[in-house]
């Protein structure tokens, strides 16, 4: 006699969905860290400049400078857009710790709060890092963003995806 | 015994010191201003040997992208001796307390020209043989930010402010288990002192029939 779907077919379903959770949140490390680390959040034919240093191509040969000091490129702004970026990455890092944590300690029915909380917090930073970098830099400039900007809003929505995933999910199993 | 080895040890640190030790000159390594500002520059030595009554204090100084070096100040005999026909006439006073083994000096009105390494060496006889040390001044026209102050700040900050919270929150837990304790503990006391009086007033009540139902 079966009351209910079979109770295989339930481990398994959960645990696909919490591996599909568990690769999001990784997925939006992963991200959040190439945009952080690699250097492509501006490019030109010659430029190729982040948050942290600038490469210059000249004569074929790529060198590595310095970014520029002045009014056009504000100092503190620069800083602000460094420390939110690399907050953003420490606050997931730390959430995925969290949410393992939670997994086992947790009491059946309960919300993963504290892991949606750490997420949230990653993803206002990542945001407000892109977002001060789109509004005080490169104003008048010719060229693109490159891709570690890109990846940064992309992983902007991922954390926030992520986050209001753990804010509505329940602990299915003591 | 024991007096051969006290004896021995004076003589030995008498005698070391003489042959062994150097002068050690310390000053900053690099100092920055802003223009028309004044800059206090610090030299202080370490020497085994008390602080004669000869000691001696001179500051060089060699702008940047020159070979040559100048002389602006010197200090023998117990008096200080400043510039009077070089870049720093009128602009050079001694702060310093040879007694302390302080020879500092301070430049008042800063300008661009100021730039470069300022060498102090100190001489303190017998106690002659040392490196004397630099000091690189660098004049701004604003004081700059310096690198990865505010982004060390910003971090660390809210992980300060993280931490703080995760303290706060198991101290509070820890506080309140403690007195729901406690609590628990004070009631059970109270309880057992009404006892043995309630005992005394309480009187058993009378033994009745109840009819069967």
């Amino acid at each position: 006699m079966e009351n209910g779907p079979n109770p295989v077919i339930r481990t398994v379903t959960m645990l696909i969905l919490l591996a599909v959770i568990f690769a999001v949140h990784i997925i939006g490390i992963v991200l959040l860290l190439v945009a952080t680390i690699d250097n492509a959040w501006w490019m030109t034919q010659n430029v190729s400049t982040d948050v942290w240093f600038r490469w210059v191509q000249q004569g074929g040969v790529w060198n590595h400078t310095d970014l520029p000091s002045g009014t056009s490129y504000p100092q503190e702004y620069l800083q602000a857009v460094q420390a939110c970026s690399v907050l953003a990455c420490i606050f997931s890092i730390l959430g995925v710790f969290v949410f393992v944590a939670q997994l086992f300690t947790l009491e059946k029915g309960q919300r993963f709060t504290i892991s949606g909380v750490f997420q949230f917090i990653a993803c206002l930073c990542i945001m407000v890092a892109a977002s001060i970098y789109t509004d005080r830099f490169h104003l008048n400039e010719n060229g693109w963003y490159g891709h570690s900007f890109i990846l940064a809003w992309i992983s902007f929505g991922l954390t926030f995806i992520s986050s209001i995933i753990y804010f509505v999910l329940r602990k299915k199993t003591a | 015994m024991l007096t051969f080895l006290a004896l021995a040890s004076v003589l030995l640190l008498g005698i070391v010191p003489e042959r062994s030790q150097a002068i050690v000159i310390y000053t900053g390594w690099e100092r920055h201003g802003l223009v028309g500002s004044d800059i206090r520059l610090s030299c202080s030595f370490f020497s085994w040997r008390w602080t004669s009554e000869d000691v001696t204090f001179s500051w060089t100084y060699r702008p940047d992208g020159s070979r040559d070096s100048i002389s602006i100040f010197h200090y023998t005999g117990g008096v200080p001796y400043v510039d009077n026909k070089g870049p720093f006439r009128d602009r050079l006073e001694f702060v310093g307390n040879p007694g302390r083994r302080d020879g500092s000096i301070l430049i008042k009105n800063l300008d661009f020209s100021d730039n470069g390494t300022f060498t102090c060496d100190a001489k303190n006889p017998p106690d002659i043989v040392g490196r004397p040390s630099s000091v690189r001044v660098l004049v701004f026209e604003t004081v700059p930010i310096q690198a990865g102050v505010i982004t060390g700040a910003i971090i660390g900050v809210v992980l300060g402010l993280l931490v703080l919270i995760v303290v706060i929150y198991y101290l509070m837990r820890f506080l309140v288990a403690r007195r729901v304790f406690s609590l628990s503990v004070s009631k059970h006391g109270k309880k057992k002192k009404e006892g043995p009086q309630q005992r005394q007033l309480w009187t058993p009540p009378p033994l009745t029939c109840y009819p069967l139902p």
